[in-house]
């Protein structure tokens, strides 16, 4: 095992542009001030996630939903092998967080549906207690989302959050991905710009 | 305690379904007189909360930036510029019907143009300015 690139450009900036745009986005909601900057943070959160679907499909290897998605039998299997304090290790997303990247996509999508549709005074109030219910949910899913990179990071011995950065993580040579991804990269960039400014007009 | 009262009291005119802004008003009343015994709503002490500047927020310093100086007149988003129903019961049926918005709001709101969260008596003085006029 050695430092290999397991997780693209793409993958890697579509995740802090969703953690910062879900941050911003989260702060901002009560404030009518605001409201601008909150639509706008919700709208790149919409389309990070609306890109991370097709990016599942075409993106590099430990980018696609074959790659992670399982059923939840492995996942517990993953969790129970966390608390007899020797994980299983998986080169990309292990079964639980699996679970948490699908989770929080369908819960950015419906939480940007409803918020996009209560913004433009479509449907009415139950929308906007809708977009507030699903929203906390997320919120719920954040943190244990956070919760599972701190165990997973310590338990592995491996600073997650920074592979999150680098790319880089522990895995088999064979296990690495060929490039960054560059161009997916800047599709991801110009989609999300265009997006955000779409969903906040 | 004053909140778990509070709380039961929304409950109560929730309970009676679509309450009225004076059953709202009812209910912020009798909470202000528990501070203050003998309390009565002032449609003019509203109206001055109403158009008070406050130097909070600049883009929204006062109710009046997004509902206008007269609440039974339409309004509109200070940002956004979206179109606002009138404020006022008066003109716009839906207004202060339901507890749990006029409370979502009031506190929403008040925080953002006044700092802080609005006292029972200011809210019974704001439905009682907003339902009923000077």
């Amino acid at each position: 095992m050695k430092k290999i690139l397991v997780w693209d450009l793409p993958v890697r900036l579509g995740h802090w542009l969703m953690a910062g745009g879900f941050a911003l986005a989260w702060a901002t909601g009560d404030s009518e001030s605001w409201r601008l900057v909150h639509v706008f943070a919700g709208g790149t959160v919409t389309a990070v996630a609306l890109f991370r679907l097709l990016w599942g499909i075409v993106g590099s290897k430990h980018a696609r939903f074959s790659s992670f998605v399982r059923g939840p039998r492995q996942a517990l299997a993953y969790l129970k092998s966390l608390l007899r304090f020797s994980p299983q290790h998986y080169t990309g997303h292990n079964p639980a967080g699996g679970w948490a990247v699908m989770l929080l996509l369908i819960l950015a999508l419906a939480s940007g549906a409803s918020g996009w549709f209560t913004y433009q005074e479509l449907g009415g109030e139950w929308l906007e207690e809708l977009h507030e219910f699903v929203t906390g949910l997320m919120l719920a899913v954040v943190g244990v989302h956070l919760a599972g990179v701190l165990v997973g990071s310590l338990l592995h011995g491996e600073n997650l959050p920074r592979a999150m950065i680098t790319g880089r993580k522990q895995g088999a040579p064979g296990e690495a991905i060929a490039g960054q991804r560059w161009l997916g990269a800047m599709l991801l960039l110009g989609w999300a710009a265009a997006g955000a400014w779409w969903l906040a007009r | 305690m004053k909140q778990i009262m509070f709380i039961a009291l929304l409950a109560a005119s929730a309970a009676a379904a679509a309450a009225t802004p004076q059953q709202l008003m009812q209910t912020y009343t009798e909470l202000a007189a528990r501070q203050a015994p003998g309390y009565q709503p002032s449609a003019r002490r509203g109206a001055e909360l109403y158009s008070r500047r406050f130097a909070v927020s600049d883009k929204m310093p006062a109710c009046t930036a997004c509902h206008t100086d007269s609440p039974v007149q339409p309004g509109q988003h200070a940002v956004t510029g979206k179109a606002i129903k009138p404020l006022a019961p008066r003109a716009e049926a839906a207004r202060f019907s339901d507890p749990a918005k006029t409370e979502k709001w009031f506190r929403r709101n008040c925080t953002e143009v006044l700092g802080r969260e609005c006292s029972a008596a200011e809210k019974a003085d704001f439905v009682q300015f907003l339902a009923e006029g000077l």
